[in-house]
């Protein structure tokens, strides 16, 4: 009770804050009477929770500042994120904040949108409960998302009691295929629990587990610890898909098989391992799995893969030989007709391999196995289109837009005689609902999740509500009880479901430290035959093969959609394409220049069961028979940042294209694209997608590594003699520069960035977002280069790009902090001026906006205030009430005309500074980190102390792979990268 | 100078006026004032006055300009040393320009100023003996003295061929 | 607008000093309804360049056209080019005056009204570029609460000390050179104009005294402003050779933009002089010779400049920097090259048409020149400015910058703050120098004939 007086007050106290902020008068900003204990102004406050914008359960600590929530981070406790958060989970404050939201519970009434107060509302659904019950078993449905733990169980017990087990947990992406494959492999019908980590050859069939696929930030992590270069060795990777994306630019090796035929490839692999006596298998099974593999012969499969044979054997060579490899199924290569023997094969390859067990353990209890189908989902539509259902509720899901709109969900909705949404927007699916009862978002909620065997991970409010909403279990244990139902023994709220079983004191401690980790079960297992049954070729595809396949992923920031109203996570530019804001469709340069399509050309894109416009992004990570579109766009509702904007291209999908496992297929049909002859420019951020040798991003080969050798860059022009005489003049120069502050001992910091870790997740931009403030400035102006991202992902590609033997370099780039910064000297107001630790000081109010330094910084990381981002009522104001409450305290909202620009997160620094200082205790190494650095799911960065030669930072500068961005402009950036290390074949 | 008595002789060529302020000189007039419209060589000459010491003016001025410039960029960096680009606080190649622009500024100032010390100007009120015609394409000698030679003036301006002879 | 030159036969006789007063007097006569009519013109055009800035300041810079890492456009292009007009004013009014070229006393008084307006022109781009255009006095090092002066180590306040002191300089020059003639114009007028007029001469006589030290100031001041013009353009080119921008950090640059900036001043001043001239019949006073001097100097200079082009694109190629290869391979074949070859043809070729007497003499095309240097020299600018920064270090961030109507409509304004005054300028005092063009002409002597 104690937590929620305090939340209670602390929440007036914010509310007072808020309207001090957004009105800019200071008459009720009032001082606390009785300062709650938890708040002490200025220090922010950590709540351990979990997140909830995906499935895969990642822990979280918010960080408040005078009981408001200013930034979500990871918990270094929790078994799943280890302290660091993707870009989507850092948005979930938007989610908070979004002044789209719904404020109260509404009711669709013929006169359209009504406010009715929470009680009528209980009342109205108790009473048509009642109804639907009383007529019989199954007259009430309850969609949820992927739920699990204590609440899940409550709903279902809920359900039950008004005689219904009509039940969806419901997930756009809930990897049927692979749990089916498991069920038919192995007898298990689990998500099996992948070890990047110690796996010492990677195979990924299309899984895109750095962007989206079950669990990205966990498998980021690993996946760095294992690809990412350490003492001479590194795992080799190599990605097969007919696009490549984020996950595959990380890839060692770049294969595209055509679309479908994923399956047989592996299958080519396994048996290739077999036949060159590779394979792990003993017994009377060898010689059941040799007779299955038979079948695969490696020409057929090599006709129908358009993979070459040679690949095949030396795939199989290369996996059988580094142990133990890993090979991972998922993204396209488990999104078409053929998934669930895609899926199989993986499975096959694995078993053969010997990773069963190793790198691929089963484990009991995973909430991912406890996912509804999309069979289940379109079993639901028919029953609702048949008159089945008389009450539908729906709560973190919003199918109307998830599922393909041939499915038909809208209409079968209609008939159903109550709907319900428990949703904290008007998205399509609320749109259509009757009544509106709008739930907590996860930092205001109250849970107690179990995603990953072993672990319950809690979910806490953070801050008192921002609206008048309600959790959706307080809400429906109270209409239980209204309705004269007894559940879950007459719990009363979300709080006392979770809190079961815990003294008070157990729970403090729980809470505060995230949840119970304990190990998970594991559960050995074996090969069972059933997958011998199935039948394994290419799958078939719609419409009119002469055109390409259309291929459908998730956005890696928008996901299903359910991230398209987040301005922080439209403004992400797409880790691929790098376009921002829009929807598009990738388009092979010669598939292209065949159809005389360029970049932003619009084309209408035709399939079987509808058509959308979209412009053309020429893009060479597409196969030439192959186009690709992202989920995500194409919200009809939702918000005034979603809606009417890009396209849905699961429009151009069949609702019956499924696979064995009843999953949807996301890849299963050809289109037509034809010219509209209109033409937009993409809200791109890639200015040359090339680098010409300027040595930016470089990588080198793992044998040259283990040689010391390294990419060299264009300083390599200057002599050793010019390099003394620079030297000597930057001494003289220093000596005449360091007086008065400077010359007293001062710590240096700086950072290094590996390129051999960092995946170009880009979750360090969203990071940056939050802790500093930075306005997000659209569409229009993102199509003229005018992003105010401090840190940015560039992608370059390598080699020719007309096959796939090419190579995609990504590297962070933010300010370098140089010693002799250019953008220094020329400020004529010295509101740039370079601060006695070292890093390039950026005074706001003192800037009359020469931008001189802008054009004078090589490597173009100041950014400038075209609009006036930060005034309350100016049209280009992007905090709009309640988003201002996000806004990190510790920083300035900068005004029109002025620069700004990384600082490394100088009030980070400061604070840590002065925290030492009133503790009387030294610094320690690490204990300061940037945003960026603290959220970087791959560990790529190191940050520290310079001065101080025993500081990771320093160690890290010294390694062989480190280099300077134009290290010949004689700036001395403070970032050194290490080269990114590219493990060739064999090697 | 106070209005003192005189004579003006309005001539209409240059080298009847050059005459007329010899003849001047050689009888020793002390006191007369010469007014043309445009600058001649000739009536230089004939006047043999010594070089202008408007050039001192510039010196100073000059030199003044240059200790300022120097003065003034280096206290304001040692005011609050900030480092910029990594370059010394003292920096001498940025501050030659800030110097020399000084010099320029103030000397030229100083200059003109000394000009109008030395010249009298402004001088608002009327002179003694000038004519609208003097700025037009008239010269103008105006002699003053005791009323003997100011007899003596008009009958050589007469003889030299002024157009005009007056009192003043 | 076509002027049909009426060149003054050779018969007739040199003006007599009176008729010079009165020819050139005669310019200050009321204006007529054309005078008012394009006074009218003028100021619509200043309104819009006005409000175009208020527009911009209320908004911000988002306004224009900018597009990062391009933070620099229009604005800086104008300024430079108004500077750069401004110079050969000085030049034809100073380093002439040094030189002793008689040709000078006609034109030199339009030449030096010219530059201090330019630069009263050109000083306004640095403060309405600004993203805080309020704070512009902060450039300024003066004594404030803060603790802050300025960075003395910045191009841009080296600017402000170049800047504020040409416009002191000059507009003193000016002012000083005016004394006589305004005496003279007051010894002719009447009532509140012979006050005013008095006013403005000091009380000038034209006494022996006063010329005798007037002559050396004046000698003094040309002598300032002669290493002053040459300093000023050297520092404005700084602003760009002093970054490390390829395409702007070259040693070339002072005296290439000295001499763009003489090019360009004295298209201009043929640009002004020829109606002029046509509108006051000041055919006896500005003759063809001084047209056709002013020519030999715009093909000296525009040689200069079509050299410096050739050297900037060899050193490109020759210093085997492949940043600088690339900025110039951008700037010829790139996106920009139209603006890159509008600059190469209107400045390095169509000056060659000087070489032939021809030309030289015909006023008319002399006119036609005229405006293509004025135009090839703005896109000069334009071209060193907006290549250079749209084609950096940086691949991952260039970009393409087109100005947006704001920023045309205060270049448009600049235009016409400039005419406006220049304007008001020949109305007031005499466009044409009376006593140093009489200076120039014999002397009447008693032996009637000249001597």
């Amino acid at each position: 009770m104690k937590r929620r007086r305090f939340l209670q007050v602390a929440g007036a106290a914010g509310a007072g804050l808020a309207a001090g902020c957004s009105s800019g008068s200071t008459d009720r900003l009032l001082p606390y009477v009785t300062p709650p204990e938890d708040i002490v102004p200025g220090i922010p406050t950590f709540y351990a929770s979990t997140c909830r914008e995906c499935p895969a359960g990642c822990g979280i600590h918010v960080k408040t500042r005078e009981a408001r929530a200013i930034k979500v981070e990871g918990n270094p406790a929790h078994p799943v994120s280890r302290g660091r958060l993707c870009a989507r989970g850092q948005a979930s404050l938007q989610g908070l904040y979004d002044p789209d939201r719904i404020r109260g519970p509404f009711r669709h009434t013929a006169r359209g949108l009504e406010p009715v107060t929470w009680d009528a509302a209980i009342a109205q659904l108790a009473e048509a409960l009642g109804a639907a019950a009383a007529s019989g078993p199954d007259r009430v449905a309850l969609v949820t998302g992927a739920d699990s733990g204590a609440l899940d169980g409550f709903y279902d017990e809920w359900l039950r009691a008004f005689r219904s087990t009509r039940r969806l947990r419901y997930e756009t992406f809930a990897y049927e295929p692979l749990r089916e494959a498991s069920r038919l492999a192995f007898g298990v019908a689990s998500v099996p629990e992948f070890d990047f980590a110690s796996a010492r050859y990677l195979l990924s069939f299309g899984a895109d587990f750095l962007e989206t696929w079950i669990s990205p930030v966990q498998y980021t992590r690993e996946f760095a610890e294992a690809h990412g270069f350490r003492d001479g060795g590194m795992a080799r990777f190599v990605a097969v898909e007919p696009r490549r994306g984020l996950t595959a630019f990380n890839a060692d090796e770049w294969i595209a098989p055509r679309p479908g035929t994923e399956g047989l490839l592996a299958l080519a692999l396994a048996a290739s391992v077999v036949r060159q006596g590779r394979a792990h298998l003993v017994g009377a099974e060898a010689d059941r799995v040799r007779g299955f593999l038979g079948r695969f012969g490696t020409q057929s499969v090599a006709e129908a893969t358009g993979v070459d044979e040679a690949v095949v054997d030396r795939l199989a060579r290369e996996f059988t030989a580094a142990q133990p490899s890993l090979a991972v199924g998922g993204g396209v290569a488990h999104q078409h007709r053929a998934a669930t023997q895609t899926a199989v094969a993986v499975h096959l390859l694995n078993y053969v391999a010997g990773n069963v067990g190793r790198t691929v353990r089963f484990q009991t209890g995973r909430a991912l196995d406890k996912l509804s189908r999309y069979s289940d989902a379109t079993a639901l539509v028919t029953a609702m289109a048949g008159g089945k259902v008389d009450v539908a509720l729906v709560h973190d899901a919003n199918p109307a837009f998830t599922l393909p709109r041939a499915a038909g969900f809208a209409d079968a909705f209609r008939k159903v005689g109550l709907k319900v949404a428990f949703a904290s927007h008007f998205d399509e699916t609320a749109a259509l609902c009757d009544l509106i009862l709008p739930d907590h978002t996860p930092l205001e909620q109250w849970g107690a999740l179990e995603t990953v065997a072993g672990t319950r991970s809690f979910v806490q409010p953070a801050m008192t509500p921002v609206f008048d909403t309600r959790q959706t279990a307080d809400v429906l244990a109270a209409v239980a009880q209204k309705a004269g139902k007894r559940v879950a023994a007459g719990a009363a709220s979300a709080r006392d479901l979770v809190a079961k079983g815990l003294a008070p004191a157990a729970l403090e401690q729980t809470l505060q430290h995230g949840g119970q980790f304990g190990p998970a079960q594991q559960r050995s297992v074996y090969l069972v035959s059933d997958f011998a049954r199935m039948a394994y070729q290419p799958p078939a595809f719609d419409g009119d093969a002469a055109g390409p396949v259309l291929v459908v992923y998730p956005s890696a920031s928008l996901f299903d959609g359910r991230g398209a109203n987040k301005g922080w996570l439209q403004e992400l530019p797409d880790v691929a394409t790098k376009i921002a804001w829009q929807s598009w469709i990738e388009v092979h340069p010669d598939t292209a220049r065949a159809l005389g399509l360029g970049t932003g050309d619009v084309v209408t894109v035709t399939s079987p069961h509808g058509s959308v416009e979209a412009p053309v992004h020429v893009y060479p990570g597409v196969r030439r028979d192959v186009v690709a579109m992202p989920i995500g766009q194409g919200h009809r509702e939702y918000g005034r940042t979603a809606k009417g904007r890009g396209v849905n291209p699961l429009d151009l999908l069949g609702a019956d294209a499924t696979d064995a496992s009843g999953a949807l297929a996301f890849c299963s049909t050809h289109v037509k694209i034809q010219k509209t002859g209109r033409s937009v420019q993409l809200a791109s951020t890639e200015g040359s997608a090339r680098q010409l040798g300027r040595g930016v991003a470089r990588a080198v080969s793992l044998a040259a590594a283990r040689q010391g050798e390294v990419e060299e860059g264009p300083e390599a022009t200057i002599t050793d003699a010019e390099r003394t005489a620079i030297a000597a003049a930057a001494a003289s120069q220093r000596q005449r520069a360091y007086i008065g502050e400077y010359a007293k001992p001062q710590p240096k910091w700086e950072m290094t960035v590996d390129l051999s870790r960092c995946t170009g997740c880009s979750a360090c931009m969203t990071a940056c977002y939050a802790e500093n403030n930075i306005p997000v400035v659209g569409e229009e102006q993102t199509v003229r280069h005018r992003g105010m991202a401090w840190i940015r992902l560039e992608r370059y590609f390598e080699g020719d790009t007309s096959g796939t033997d090419w190579q995609v370099r990504q590297i962070p780039m933010l300010c370098q902090q140089c010693e002799n910064a250019p953008c220094e000297p020329v400020c004529p107001v010295y509101a740039s001026y370079h601060t006695p630790d070292g890093l390039n000081g950026q005074v706001y109010n003192r800037c009359v906006g020469t931008r001189y330094c802008a054009n004078n910084c090589p490597y173009k990381v100041r950014y400038f205030n075209w609009w006036d981002y930060g005034t309350v009522g100016d049209p280009y104001f992007a905090f709009s009430e309640p988003l201002n409450w996000q806004l990190n305290p510790d920083v300035t909202v900068r005004t029109k005309g002025v620069m700004e620009k990384c600082t490394f997160c100088i009030q980070r620094i400061r604070f840590a500074q002065n925290d030492a200082k009133v503790r009387g205790r030294e610094l320690v190494d690490g204990e300061i980190t940037p945003a960026c650095v603290q959220t970087c799911p791959a560990d790529a960065f190191v940050f520290g102390d310079a001065h101080d030669p025993d500081s990771r930072v320093s160690r890290s500068k010294a390694d062989a792979r480190g280099y300077n961005v134009f290290d010949m402009l004689n700036a001395r950036p403070g970032i050194t990268y290490l080269e990114r290390v590219i493990r060739g074949e064999g090697a | 100078m106070s209005a003192r008595t005189g004579v003006v002789g309005v001539f209409g060529q240059l080298d009847a006026t050059v005459t007329a302020i010899e003849t001047l000189k050689a009888r020793g007039y002390a006191n007369y004032r010469v007014y043309s419209p445009v600058p001649r060589p000739e009536l230089a000459e004939a006047l043999a006055k010594r070089e202008s010491p408007v050039r001192l003016f510039t010196l100073f001025g000059a030199l003044s300009g240059t200790a300022f410039g120097f003065f003034y960029a280096i206290a304001t960096s040692l005011d609050w040393p900030l480092i910029t680009g990594g370059k010394p606080i003292i920096a001498w190649p940025p501050f030659i320009v800030i110097g020399f622009e000084t010099t320029i500024l103030i000397g030229a100032l100083v200059t003109v100023a000394g000009m109008f010390l030395l010249a009298g100007l402004p001088k608002l009120g009327r002179a003694p003996g000038y004519d609208p015609r003097f700025s037009n394409d008239k010269f103008g000698v105006v002699a003053f003295g005791g009323p003997a030679q100011l007899a003596e003036a008009r009958e050589i301006f007469g003889h030299c061929g002024a157009e005009e002879v007056r009192d003043v | 607008m076509a002027t049909i030159a009426t060149p003054v036969p050779a018969s007739a006789p040199e003006p007599t000093y009176a008729e010079t007063n009165r020819d050139v007097i005669a310019t200050l006569r009321p204006p007529g309804r054309k005078y008012f009519a394009g006074m009218a013109f003028i100021l619509v055009g200043l309104a819009f360049g006005a409000f175009c800035w208020g527009y911009q300041l209320r908004y911000g810079l988002g306004v224009t056209g900018y597009t990062p890492p391009i933070f620099w456009g229009t604005y800086i292009t104008t300024f430079v080019f108004w500077v750069g007009i401004a110079h050969s004013g000085t030049l034809i009014s100073a380093i002439l005056l040094l030189f002793r070229s008689g040709w000078r006393t006609a034109v030199y008084r339009t030449a030096e009204a010219m530059t201090v307006f330019a630069v009263m022109t050109a000083g306004l781009f640095p403060v309405l570029h600004l993203g805080r255009a309020w704070y512009a006095y902060w450039v300024f090092p003066y004594p404030n609460f803060r603790g802050v002066w300025s960075n003395f180590r910045s191009p841009l306040v080296w600017d402000v000390f170049a800047i504020s002191t040409y416009l002191t300089v000059s507009s003193t020059f000016l002012l000083m050179g005016l004394i006589p003639d305004v005496a003279a114009v007051r010894d002719q007028a009447a009532g509140w104009r012979r006050k005013l007029y008095g006013l403005v001469s000091f009380g000038w006589k034209g006494s022996d005294r006063e010329w005798r030290h007037f002559g050396k100031m004046y000698l003094y001041l040309a002598g300032f402003a002669t290493p002053l013009v040459l300093s000023v353009h050297s520092v404005v080119s700084w602003d760009f050779a002093m970054a490390i921008v390829p395409g702007w950090h070259a040693t070339i640059f002072a005296p290439y933009f000295v001499a763009g900036a003489i090019f360009s001043g004295c298209g201009m001043v043929i640009t002004i002089l020829v109606p002029l001239r046509k509108a006051f019949h000041l055919e006896r006073y500005i003759q063809v010779r001084h047209f056709e001097s002013l020519a030999k100097v715009c093909l000296l200079t525009a040689s200069i400049v079509a050299y410096a082009y050739a050297t900037e694109f060899f050193m490109a190629w020759y210093s085997g920097n492949p940043f600088e290869r690339a900025s110039f391979y951008n700037r010829a074949f790139g996106q920009y090259w139209w603006a890159t070859w509008i600059m190469l043809t209107c400045n390095a070729f169509i000056p060659q048409l000087l070489w032939f007497r021809k030309v030289r003499t015909s006023i008319r095309a002399l006119f036609v020149i005229s405006i293509f240097i004025n135009i090839g020299m703005w896109f000069e600018r334009f071209v060193i400015i907006v290549t250079g920064l749209s084609h950096e270090y940086e691949p991952w961030q260039w970009s393409y910058y087109l100005p947006r109507w704001p920023e045309l409509g205060i270049l448009i304004g600049s235009f016409c703050w400039f005419s406006m005054w220049f304007l008001l300028f020949i109305k007031f005092f005499p466009a044409v120098a009376i006593a140093e063009v009489k200076e120039a002409l014999p002397a009447p002597v008693r032996a009637g004939g000249h001597r």
